[in-house]
């Protein structure tokens, strides 16, 4: 886990890019790669590459970056974990490849020089890298299929450039930061910026699982080699029975569990009482690891509660005989903390403050690598969006259907019923919307709907946002092909919009302000290429049960029972507290002026309206 | 071998910026080996194209332009459709849609700044290629077009071979303007296009006397404005420090450039500002406005000098003792040559060969 930038003055047109401006991207990136720094430039001076280390596989000098191919003749920058780095090193060894390190980078290029482009179809992990091909004088650049370490791009028609977080690209001073609505119209739909867009027009990431190449004639339309739809799509055709789930489950998340524990230093796991992170550590204890340290947040506010999540997550320590650590967190150091947290938010989002909280606890305890259970709700179908979002579809598709129902319906709803549509605004827009897969989705996950932007945005940036956007026609191309289920469609939505653009986005900032590499053993794509064909058999909880009784020895049943509680943590209330002072009646709403509150204390290239 | 059906509005035979822009674009694409077809709205003059290039009779009206041009279209059956301009962009879209062609767009400066009409800007998302001559177009364009950034791609001016170093001693003669320092500019001077700047230049002429320069300021090209800007300099007290010299041939426009002290054109509509390129090239250092597509022609000020139109007086004092330099020129071609255009062009018609594989 590292930080990452290039430039590229591909254009005949363009001057040599400035060293200052190279080092300046890459030093904004400091906390991402505190154990080294590094930049190289290719002979004519055309392009650079910089790199900041966390240093976590072969801790060695030599394994620095930019690293160098045997040959000269590739280059690469890399930020993630190939956690299939020694089979791939055995296979490379075989065919030839001499290594001068025992580092993943390095198989990188080795693979590079073997397979040009198609090498990024044998890659597991999570990965966000680039490569100069000194040969074909250029720039190959790919993201990991879901998405989980970041890369974004910025061309403005003579330079490409290249940085793991867009700050750190407009730290270099050239990048224009000229608005884009599509982005501010994403957040306020769905509380995050949704890829490709940020809130700049310059500014894009690569999407996940794309790669894409520049070269003199500039940057080629990113190209897809991963697609999780496709992944469902086949694995409804080869449907495995009720009976054999758990035996499949408990093979693939081993599997994958015991495969993200590759390091050469401690690897440690976030604990909540939730099944999730309980099965991550019960899997890791299975996969042979000595020494398992735990974290878990604990608030005085839930102390003798039934939302205290301390006293569960202390008994599945001891179960699994982890040294277990509890870091209490107060509304005080919360408050305190809000200002360097809105400086690490890389893109504004309206969650990621429990992630904040739980990466500093991990630096503490003077870890680098900590694994977490996020996207197991996404794999297993755990959220209540599986099942809200078809029956929606079910019930109220059909009236919505029915041209202009849903607009005429909102209009009556203001007119007759206006504290009613501003307690429950998203019942109003329901027939506007459940005729659709992304419609209803936005019901489930949007923080404000589009009939609402106007009166936050001005009609124009409204209007041109949606326009922009084109958020219906992401979400259809999202479920191309059909994933041939409902769950898998609805786990489709969840990975590609939810879980990348919020949950993994903030687990890479929050973790990388604490140079905290947090690993996602629940998402992974051989994971879900081996779970694929389980999905149509699931019924609610089953994903889940299965996932409890995955280690060897299975999730205490008390963890097991327990209700799913979402994010009960006070940070919910304390955010409430620092965006209005005054009692909110829904924790919706809530959300809604936290968002408000972020944009204020984020630079943003927009006016903000009051709520 | 590529077809190329060419909409302009002007090209072989053409005036101006986007008439000499088609020109070298059009043959650019034959030189790398495309046979192209232009259908000119306008050719004042003769001019017959390099090989490759075929120019169909100018045809003014845009209802016959029209029929023209699709009966072209769908009897050429091209692999591409260049539309010159803007304007013509939905006309293009049909006559690509009706031949199978895939659609190429060329944005130029102002016309493309601002949000075009629902149609044009409709017919722009359809391109398979966008292509902008400066890098505030293409920002621009980015701005109204819903379109993948990667299909929008810069491809600046060139500058001919013929604009070299010289001696301009001659036109200096001829035009009486011996021991004096000579500021120029190029360019129309139409009431709807203001923005070029003389009348910033003429204003500025008192202080640059004033500063001890013995400074005459010659205008080449016609327009509607000329008499506007005549009067400028008469009640500003420069009437005979200005000199209005007419639109000029193509060798006496080089001599032109390598005739004066310092080209200026502190224009603010620039889509890139193709004389820049060209008095560069002759040696003549060169002073523009930070602004637009004048900041590409000037490379941020690495091949000249761009100044914030507060600051133009203070330095046009400064450069106008700027000693010539004919580094300057290989500096420009090797950014702006011909060799380099071409190039650029190849590549485009690599990625539009690369689109759809």
């Amino acid at each position: 886990m590292c930080g990452v930038n290039g430039i590229y003055s591909y254009n005949a047109a363009a001057s040599t890019p400035k060293e200052s401006e190279l080092l300046a991207t890459r030093d904004a990136m400091q906390a991402r790669g505190p154990d080294g720094a590094g930049a190289w430039w290719s002979a004519d001076h055309r392009c650079g590459l910089g790199h900041r280390r966390l240093s976590i596989i072969d801790l060695s000098e030599r394994a620095s970056q930019p690293m160098i191919g045997h040959d000269g003749r590739l280059v690469v920058v890399f930020n993630g974990e190939i956690y299939n780095y020694p089979q791939l090193r055995a296979e490379l060894e075989q065919s030839g490849a001499q290594f001068r390190t025992t580092s993943d980078t390095e198989a990188i290029l080795h693979l590079y020089a073997q397979d040009g482009e198609a090498m990024v179809q044998r890659l597991r992990g999570m990965f966000a890298f680039a490569i100069w091909d000194s040969r074909r004088q250029g720039l190959f650049l790919t993201r990991d299929p879901y998405g989980i370490k970041p890369l974004y791009t910025a061309n403005d028609g003579w330079t490409f450039r290249f940085a793991s977080q867009v700050k750190a690209l407009q730290s270099g001073g050239q990048v224009s930061r000229d608005p884009e609505p599509a982005g501010m119209v994403g957040f306020h739909l769905f509380g995050c910026v949704p890829e490709p867009f940020t809130l700049y027009r310059e500014i894009r990431a690569l999407p996940a699982g794309h790669t894409q190449w520049v070269d003199q004639a500039g940057p080629r339309e990113p190209k897809r080699f991963a697609n999780l739809a496709a992944v469902f799509s086949a694995g409804s055709e080869r449907p495995v029975l009720t009976t054999e789930l758990q035996e499949r489950v408990r093979a693939a998340v081993r599997d994958s569990v015991s495969a993200h524990l590759l390091a050469d230093v401690e690897v440690g796991v976030f604990l909540s009482a939730g099944i999730d992170s309980g099965a991550v550590l019960g899997l890791m204890r299975d996969a042979g690891q000595k020494k398992i340290r735990s974290i878990t947040l604990g608030f005085d506010e839930f102390a003798g509660t039934a939302e205290d999540e301390v006293p569960l997550a202390a008994e599945v320590a001891r179960y699994y005989d982890a040294e277990h650590i509890v870091r209490r967190v107060s509304e005080q150091e919360f408050h305190d903390d809000l200002p360097r947290i809105f400086d690490a938010m890389d893109q504004p989002s309206i969650d990621g403050v429990n992630t904040w909280f739980v990466s500093k606890a991990a630096k503490e305890a003077g870890l680098k690598v900590a694994l977490s259970g996020l996207g197991g709700d996404e794999l297993l179908a755990g959220y209540p969006s599986f099942r809200d979002i078809p029956r929606w579809r079910a019930r109220y598709g059909a009236l919505a259907a029915i041209p202009f129902a849903g607009r005429i319906a909102r209009k009556f709803a203001i007119a007759f019923a206006p504290s009613f549509v501003q307690r429950q605004p998203k019942v109003v827009g329901t027939l506007e919307h459940a005729a659709s897969w992304s419609g209803t989705y936005l019901l489930r996950r949007g923080l404000f709907l589009p009939h609402e932007l106007p009166a936050l945005l001005g009609d124009e940036v409204a209007r041109e946002g949606l326009r922009r956007l084109r958020y219906a026609q992401i979400i259809r191309a999202q479920l191309t092909p059909d994933p041939g289920s409902n769950i898998a469609r609805v786990g489709v939505l969840e990975s590609s919009n939810y879980m990348r653009n919020q949950l993994l986005r903030d687990a890479d900032w929050a973790g990388m302000a604490h140079s905290l590499e947090i690993r996602v053993p629940l998402v992974d794509w051989q994971l879900v290429t081996a779970l694929a064909p389980t999905l149509a058999a699931l019924s609610p909880g089953m994903g889940k049960a299965a996932l409890a009784l995955a280690p060897r020895v299975p999730l205490p049943e008390v963890v097991r029972m327990r209700a799913k509680t979402g994010f009960v943590v006070p940070t919910g209330n304390w955010m409430r507290h620092a965006a209005s002072p005054a009692p909110l009646p829904t924790m919706g709403q809530a959300s809604r002026d936290w968002s408000r509150l972020v944009l204020k204390r984020l630079a943003t290239p927009f006016a903000v309206c009051a709520a | 071998m590529t077809m190329v059906l060419a909409l302009v509005t002007d090209a072989f035979g053409g005036r101006g910026g986007i008439a000499q822009y088609n020109r070298d674009f059009l043959s650019a694409l034959a030189s790398a080996g495309s046979k192209v077809v232009a259908l000119p709205r306008h050719a004042p003059e003769a001019e017959v194209p390099p090989n490759g290039v075929e120019q169909r009779p100018a045809q003014f009206a845009r209802l016959l332009y029209s029929r023209f041009a699709i009966v072209e279209a769908l009897r050429l059956k091209p692999d591409i459709i260049f539309c010159g301009h803007i304007y013509m962009s939905p006309l293009g879209w049909i006559a690509a849609k009706l031949s199978g062609a895939k659609l190429v767009i060329q944005t130029h400066g102002i016309e493309a700044w601002s949000r075009p009409s629902r149609l044009e800007r409709w017919a722009c998302e359809q391109a398979a290629i966008i292509l902008s001559v400066s890098r505030h177009t293409r920002a621009r364009v980015l701005d109204w077009a819903v379109i993948p950034p990667e299909r929008v791609i810069v491809v600046p001016n060139t500058v001919d071979d013929c604009f070299t170093p010289g001696d301009g001693s001659g036109l200096r003669c001829e035009w009486q303007l011996e021991g004096k320092k000579v500021l120029l500019t190029v360019g129309r001077m139409r009431v709807t296009e203001q923005y070029k700047g003389h009348d910033r230049v003429i204003e500025t002429l008192s202080s640059l006397i004033a500063a001890g320069h013995d400074v005459v300021y010659v205008i080449a090209g016609e327009g509607d404005d000329r008499s506007r800007l005549e009067e400028l300099a008469q009640t500003a007290g420069v009437g005979e420090r200005v000199r209005f010299v007419g639109a000029l041939p193509h060798e006496k426009l080089i001599d032109a450039y390598r005739m004066a002290d310092l080209f200026v054109m502190p224009s603010t509509g620039e889509g890139f500002g193709i004389a820049f390129l060209e008095a560069m090239a002759c040696g003549t250092p060169a002073v523009g406005l930070d602004v637009a597509g004048t900041r590409d022609a000037l490379c941020n000020g690495e091949l000249a000098t761009t100044v914030r139109i507060e600051y133009l007086g203070q330095t046009l004092v400064q450069t106008l003792n700027t000693r010539k330099n004919n580094d300057l020129s290989g500096a420009v071609r090797e950014r702006f040559g011909q060799c380099v255009f071409r190039e650029r062009v190849a590549g485009v018609l690599t990625e539009l060969t690369d689109q759809h594989r």
